[in-house]
């Protein structure tokens, strides 16, 4: 009986598949309800960001890349350029800055869920532009092209610290690199650098690009439910993590630039 | 170095590790500690009014690079060459290129710049070698000059006000090249010599090291100052019978990987070294398709790291 049971190849799922995940989010609820500090899904701390591997020259074919991997946000930028302008052969005296994201039909849980954010590659292209001096390279265009291999959280502003990396790799003038954190609003708590189910969970969110060594912002996004008091501090909170972030940068371009140097 | 994917044995990674070490060793210890990346101050005596060159700013009263690459200081002159960017072109480089289109009384070429190069039908030689106006039927026999797609040899005249470079081809040496490979490297592996063009007489081969990082290495052609256009024509059957010999085409090969191997090594193209890479993988009887594998980079780099270290052995031999 139990071979021909076994030979017929029928088989029980376990009752409680997708049980973990759905038991993740219920804690996340729970917490929030109770409006308590807790350690978040990952085992940070509401102040930890991910790891960071940051990675110069995935794609030989293009003038520059980068690769980063934060979690389980993987995010590869091509740089392409400064190459002639094929669509407008119009005269500009500056170049331009072509900016584009788009994802992987793999990249998020659900097949093709990731498609549908189109603001992207404006916003990527808003971070980018104030740092890149477009003015040095007349009539060219640069093509700034990100795919996200696989979406954890956080992923634009994973996108305009890669493609800054790329920038610079692809050596193309920049006033400084651009790097970008975002923080999540849950409840009375502000998370740094939020995983795609704290974002899912968020009342607000708030992205920063900042130029650390020049000081500047080169975008600020505030979405959601928002007080006060908190915003200055998530802020403040963001420009210093992109100055930490900014460092890893550094790091990476001068290991490649005395390697290169010999 | 980067692009170098190899797979590397046991014993083959411990060589290229140790000759790798050994050329880090050797490279001046200022070549490193000049390395920037963006936005980093560039340490400057501001008493000697300094002059800020390409990939530098200005922030605060401090010199500020905006590449990554290495300072490079000529008396008050404070520049960043960068490694990874597009060819810069200067005045007087010898460039190799690429036709991409035929536009009225010019060709543009793609030469690895951030824009098209400019060859004008006007700084050219014609064919006939007859110094004249150029007329509406050269115009329109511009394709039987240069085709689309065809890979030309031309050196650079100079820029236009709005940046666009323009070329020009006034000696037969210049011109279409055929029968031949052309190869891209990364065009700081190439510095500016007298030389450009070598004719290995040895191997029967032409090879030219364009400033832009396209190598061509091809059948070597006798120049003729003077030919007319009905001998070319006749040269032209003739050409068809006469084939590349086997000999000069595995030549061509040879030294076409060579050029490759050294590149992906990242080491300064010169002649001399690609001869030698060539005449080192013939003598230890490497095979032109196995001098891609793992064994003859690791092989490469090993006797780089020896000849660099014996001529700094000898430079301070000769100090002392």
């Amino acid at each position: 009986m139990s071979a021909a049971a076994a030979a017929s190849g029928t088989y029980t799922p376990a009752a409680e598949a997708g049980g973990k995940r759905r038991e993740k989010r219920e804690e996340l609820r729970r917490h929030l309800a109770e409006d308590a500090d807790w350690p978040r899904a990952d085992g940070r701390s509401i102040h930890d960001c991910r790891p960071a591997f940051m990675q110069t020259g995935p794609t030989t074919a293009a003038s520059g890349s980068a690769y980063a991997e934060f979690g389980k946000t993987k995010v590869i930028v091509s740089v392409f350029g400064p190459r002639e302008s094929k669509k407008a052969m119009l005269y500009s005296d500056t170049g331009r800055l072509n900016c584009s994201v788009s994802y992987t039909t793999f990249a998020t849980g659900i097949r093709g869920q990731g498609l549908e954010n189109k603001e992207y590659s404006g916003m990527l292209h808003k971070a980018l532009e104030g740092a890149v001096m477009l003015h040095t390279f007349p009539k060219t265009t640069v093509d700034v092209f990100a795919l996200v291999l696989e979406s954890g959280g956080s992923d634009l502003p994973i996108i305009i610290s890669c493609a800054s990396l790329a920038l610079a790799d692809a050596g193309i003038m920049m006033y400084d690199l651009v790097t970008s954190v975002s923080v999540s609003c849950l409840g009375k708590n502000v998370i740094i650098d939020p995983t795609s189910d704290e974002e899912a969970w968020q009342d607000g969110g708030l992205m920063v690009s900042y130029m650390p060594t020049r000081r500047e912002i080169t975008q600020l996004t505030l979405t959601g439910e928002w007080s006060d008091g908190k915003i200055t501090n998530a802020v403040e909170l963001c420009m210093d993590a992109c100055g930490k972030l900014c460092e890893i940068l550094r790091e990476r371009l001068k290991d490649t630039a005395v390697l290169e140097s010999e | 170095m980067r692009d170098l994917h190899l797979p590397l044995n046991q014993t083959q990674r411990v060589r290229l590790e140790a000759a790798l070490h050994e050329l880090q060793t050797l490279a001046p210890a200022a070549a490193s500690a000049a390395a920037v990346t963006v936005a980093d101050t560039i340490p400057v005596n501001h008493e000697d009014n300094i002059l800020k060159g390409h990939g530098t700013t200005d922030q605060d009263g401090e010199v500020v690079a905006t590449l990554c690459g290495v300072v490079e200081r000529v008396n008050k002159l404070v520049y960043v060459r960068t490694l990874r960017a597009r060819y810069k072109p200067e005045v007087g480089d010898i460039i190799v290129g690429r036709v991409i289109e035929i536009a009225p009384k010019r060709w543009r070429l793609e030469i690895n710049f951030s824009q098209d190069a400019v060859l004008m039908l006007s700084s050219m030689n014609l064919p006939d070698g007859i110094q004249r106006r150029r007329t509406a039927v050269d115009e329109l026999n511009m394709r039987s000059i240069f085709e689309e797609n065809d890979v030309v040899c031309a050196e650079v005249r100079g820029f236009q006000h709005d940046g666009s470079l323009h070329l020009q081809a006034r000696s037969q040496k210049y011109g279409k090249l055929k029968r031949g490979q052309l190869l891209t490297v990364p065009p700081y592996l190439v510095k500016r010599r007298k030389q450009h063009f070598h004719h290995l007489e040895q191997y029967d081969v032409d090879l030219i090291l364009g400033c832009n990082g396209f190598i061509w290495v091809g059948e070597h052609v006798v120049v003729n100052e003077i030919t007319t256009f009905n001998e070319d024509q006749e040269k032209l059957s003739a050409e068809v019978e006469t084939f590349t010999p086997m000999e000069t085409r595995k030549h061509i090969c040879r030294l076409a990987n060579a050029a490759r191997v050294l590149s992906a090594l990242g080491f300064t193209l010169t002649i001399e070294l690609i001869i030698q890479t060539a005449e080192a993988s013939l003598s230890s009887n490497v095979k032109i398709n196995d001098m891609l594998g793992a064994e003859f980079y690791v092989q490469t780099a090993e006797t780089e790291a020896k000849r660099r270290a014996d001529l700094l052995g000898r430079k301070k031999g000769g100090a002392r």
